[in-house]
């Protein structure tokens, strides 16, 4: 991939910071992504090779703002807390896919796109595990209506549920995996940063 | 010609899309809406115990009189009920903190009894009277139990005005404002007690 494609791929970042203060919220956005990335790559195939250029462009403009609308709407519909609580990020997630066709995500193979994606979404949930598990004991909190999660214990470091605490968290992960890489020996994350 | 096709195929994208997001809109607004109450419902409501009370308080506002207290203003005031009797009133009180104003969902018993204490809005500094907003509450929560007469009216104050509460560390203003809107609130319902409660339980 291009290096210009790297820097505005860290767009990104937005949602996977933003959306990780809790395992709720990153399945929700998780899901969401999944779904509307998903819908667009299906119908902008038959778009692609009609338009061309600028033209594609806007096309893509047009059709992942009425994909994020719409999954907005039905997010507020059947998931209003989770909505009440990142929908600001919700509609990052339309200008993501607009972004992702800019770089030639979308004419990848199948399979090189899935596991990207896998890819993605495991960080999410693993990032929103440590920060929810750091930041205030618990797993999956609010996942269901009158599901406490799993409390592991009742106070945690403020910092981790901010945001400034999910890009240390998230720099912690990255040295963790280049660790681990490097030497294959076993890092536990540190919960002080 | 290649142009005009193109230029006719994005303008039919935009009405589509349009289109669509507006009817996925209009026929979900109505859920959208009953969802927001819902949620709107619970946060007002967790002050009182779930199985407490059988009916929709905030449907049924009640009408209050003389709503200007000496340290407060009521702003609002609901009936909870139970198999048709009343079990709580719930009070919402507006009254000047120490960056703004504070307001606080105050519900008392039958009896006059204090059931609980929530902050609904306020601006308090972060930290130090911010905490009046955490649910749950600790310190609102000494007060429960608590009505009009006792403690006395000079209890009803600070440890440090020669009452017999605590306060939130580093938070004075913030913590008066709180006690003397409770204790407002818990005297207005001794007063109207009849009206608040629409029958002698």
């Amino acid at each position: 991939m291009k290096r210009m494609a790297k820097l505005s791929n860290s767009l990104m970042l937005v949602i996977l910071l933003g959306t990780t203060s809790s395992l709720a919220g990153a399945l929700g956005a998780a899901l969401m992504f999944i779904t509307v990335a998903g819908a667009y790559g299906f119908c902008m195939a038959p778009l692609r090779w009609r338009t061309s250029g600028a033209r594609t462009l806007l096309a893509s403009l047009l059709l992942a703002a009425t994909l994020t609308s719409c999954a907005e709407i039905f997010a507020q519909r059947w998931f209003l807390p989770w909505h009440q609580a990142f929908g600001l990020y919700a509609g990052l997630i339309g200008l993501q896919c607009v972004v992702l066709e800019h770089h030639g995500f979308f004419r990848q193979t199948l399979t090189e796109r899935l596991r990207l994606s896998a890819g993605f979404g495991v960080l999410m949930l693993i990032l929103a595990g440590l920060r929810e598990l750091a930041g205030r004991g618990t797993l999956g909190h609010g996942l269901f209506e009158h599901w406490q999660g799993l409390v592991l214990f009742s106070a945690g470091l403020h910092l981790a549920t901010v945001v400034p605490g999910a890009l240390i968290s998230l720099g912690l992960l990255l040295a963790a995996r280049q660790a681990w890489t490097g030497s294959n020996s076993i890092f536990k994350e540190t919960h002080r940063p | 010609m290649n142009r005009l096709t193109s230029a006719l195929a994005l303008s039919l994208l935009a009405i589509v899309g349009i289109g669509t997001t507006y009817l996925v809109q209009r026929s979900n607004a109505p859920q959208i809406a009953a969802e927001q109450r819902l949620i709107d419902s619970h946060k007002l409501l967790d002050v009182l115990a779930i199985n407490s009370y059988d009916n929709q308080p905030l449907e049924q506002p009640l009408a209050l009189a003389n709503i200007a207290l000496p340290h407060s203003t009521l702003t609002g005031g609901y009936r909870a009920t139970q198999a048709g009797r009343p079990v709580a009133v719930l009070l919402r009180s507006q009254s000047q903190g120490y960056a703004g104003t504070i307001e606080l969902l105050i519900a008392i018993d039958a009896q006059g009894k204090l059931l609980g204490v929530k902050s609904l809005k306020q601006n308090e500094t972060p930290a130090l009277g911010g905490h009046l907003g955490d649910w749950p509450n600790a310190w609102l929560g000494t007060f429960t139990g608590k009505s009009s007469d006792g403690p006395t009216d000079t209890g009803w104050a600070l440890k440090k005005d020669q009452g017999q509460f605590d306060q939130i560390a580093g938070a004075t203003i913030t913590s008066r404002a709180a006690i003397n809107a409770i204790h407002d609130a818990l005297r207005y319902f001794d007063a109207h007690r009849t009206a608040l409660l629409g029958s002698e339980p």
